[in-house]
């Protein structure tokens, strides 16, 4: 290498915009740039000749041994990504604070420097990936959002039919593989039409919403309760026998019926019809248990309404 | 045709190389993770791509879904390596590099790190010794995960993968008493193989 092109190369290690160092096998330090210098506030002139841990000592020590002695012994390459550990040396990033990113988020580079197939040092480079990591944190909690809203109804804000039927699903798989007690409410504002068309339809949602809500008040966490369609609702009650769910349906029937709903100063009577169905050997599948319960509230319909009727 | 692009005498070298460069990486491997890891004789096939899942189910049985870890690499032969291991084998993988120090919490090692550790390693050792037996240094870059649990034809679908040219390379990972497989693939284009091909001629005529 002549002089210019070598001065050309340390300018650009100097320059360039991501860390650059290199250590021996014992650790220390024999090249450090200026965007190790500029990140951490120590010169070249501090940190050479002598151990990084000395300069470094957060560093955890076990972890980048091991891969420097990796890159020594296989004379290949090593890793480190922000996605698994955010950041190798406590810099400070020039981002506006934003989603908890504390230090500047590092992608590692573990370089072989060879001499006649020996491993005779390993560079170091650190990129600087802060920007990228706050986008992608951004997109998973835009994800998880989408997510959220894609198993909520849009009008009362509880489970919709999609993600009930998929609950559902996997308890009664969790059921029929390890057995237990798995009972289905299913229920039905009575006359709702009626309710509709007297007040319209802007009392007859907020009906809805209001029932929803105080029976979401009275419902185990552990339970799923969802809108089934139309004024029909769903609650999935795991590890429960069909005595104990017809008496949380009597419960749910009471906190319906007690009270009417105030909406703009008139007070909407409502009450509800409840059939309830428990997964039993002999129900072949989810589906059968909703039709069980269906034909129970059926049942409780045509018994007068305002009751809870269990499948036998 | 399971051989479109080497010929019989460039394929057994070949074989040679591979069988050379796993019995350097098994060494290498050793000497790092303190443990003697059993590297069986690799299993050698050049297919294109659209054939190797195929070619590769044959070769090792595989049903279940896998674990595979992309890599890539670059020398004029260039092109990406995957590690191919069974999903419910991942403990196992991880075992390779687990000592006491993985475990502690002062400096907690999460599994998915670890995923990418064991890949690069053995990567970084096949291929290198590979590369290095045709002469050639190779440059990586970082890991990646093409899916924790995926089907053998999507690994190798063709709108994921750019390459035109797998060279299977099949490997049996054995450690002390317990015993799996982990299956690496280099891919490449056409190009990467001719270079190759020079490569593994060159190497014929100086014997």
């Amino acid at each position: 290498m002549n002089e210019t092109s070598s001065s050309l190369s340390d300018l650009v290690v100097e320059r360039v915009g991501f860390g650059i160092f290199v250590l021996d096998r014992e650790m220390k330090v024999l090249m450090w740039n200026r965007f190790m210098h500029d990140h951490s506030g120590l010169s070249a002139e501090q940190v050479v000749g002598k151990s990084i841990f000395s300069s470094f000592p957060e560093l955890p020590r076990v972890w980048l041994t091991r891969k420097l002695e990796s890159v020594f012994q296989l004379g290949s390459f090593a890793f480190s990504s922000w996605e698994q550990r955010p950041y190798l040396f406590r810099f400070e990033h020039d981002r506006p604070i934003t989603g908890g990113v504390d230090f500047m988020q590092q992608d590692c580079t573990f370089m072989p420097l060879t001499r006649e197939r020996e491993v005779v040092a390993v560079c170091v480079t650190i990129s600087d990936v802060t920007a990228v990591s706050i986008v992608q944190r951004e997109r998973e909690e835009a994800v998880a959002k989408l997510q959220e809203y894609a198993d909520r109804d849009g009008l009362t804000g509880i489970a919709n039919r999609r993600y009930f039927e998929a609950r559902l699903r996997d308890e009664y798989t969790r059921w029929q593989r390890y057995g237990g007690d798995l009972s289905v409410l299913l229920f039905d504002l009575d006359h709702f039409k009626k309710i509709n068309d007297q007040f319209g339809h802007v009392v007859g949602d907020t009906v809805l919403r209001v029932m929803a809500q105080r029976v979401a008040d009275v419902v185990r966490v552990q339970d799923t309760f969802g809108r089934f369609g139309g004024e029909e609702f769903a609650l999935l009650l795991p590890c429960t026998p069909l005595e104990d769910a017809m008496q949380v349906a009597e419960k749910i029937r009471q906190c319906i019926g007690d009270t009417p709903v105030d909406v703009q100063g008139a007070k909407v009577p409502v009450t509800a019809s409840v059939g309830g169905a428990c997964a039993r050997t002999g129900v072949p599948a989810y589906e059968v248990l909703i039709n069980e319960a269906d034909a129970a509230l059926y049942s409780a319909k045509r018994q007068g309404r305002n009751r809870s009727v269990a499948f036998i | 045709m399971s051989d479109p692009v080497l010929n019989e005498d460039q394929r057994d070298a070949l074989q040679e190389v591979a069988n050379l460069a796993m019995g350097q990486a098994a060494t290498r491997l050793a000497t790092l993770l303190d443990t003697f890891i059993e590297l069986s004789v690799p299993r050698v096939r050049v297919v294109a791509v659209r054939d190797a899942a195929n070619m590769l189910r044959d070769m090792t049985g595989i049903d279940e879904p896998v674990t595979a870890v992309r890599q890539g690499f670059r020398s004029d032969i260039k092109g990406e390596a995957l590690v191919i291991c069974r999903s419910g084998s991942i403990a196992q993988l991880c075992a390779l590099v687990n000592d006491p120090y993985v475990g502690s919490t002062y400096e907690a090692v999460s599994q998915e790190e670890l995923v990418y550790d064991v890949a690069n390693i053995l990567t970084g050792a096949c291929v290198s010794c590979i590369l290095d037996q045709l002469g050639r240094t190779p440059v990586f870059s970082a890991p990646g995960l093409l899916g924790a649990s995926m089907s053998l034809d999507s690994v190798f679908q063709a709108n994921v993968l750019a390459w035109e040219v797998a060279l299977l390379v099949e490997v049996n990972f054995a450690l002390e008493d317990q015993s799996f497989r982990a299956h690496l693939v280099m891919l490449m284009t056409e190009d990467s193989i001719r270079h190759m091909n020079e490569a593994l001629d060159a190497l014929l005529s100086s014997l």
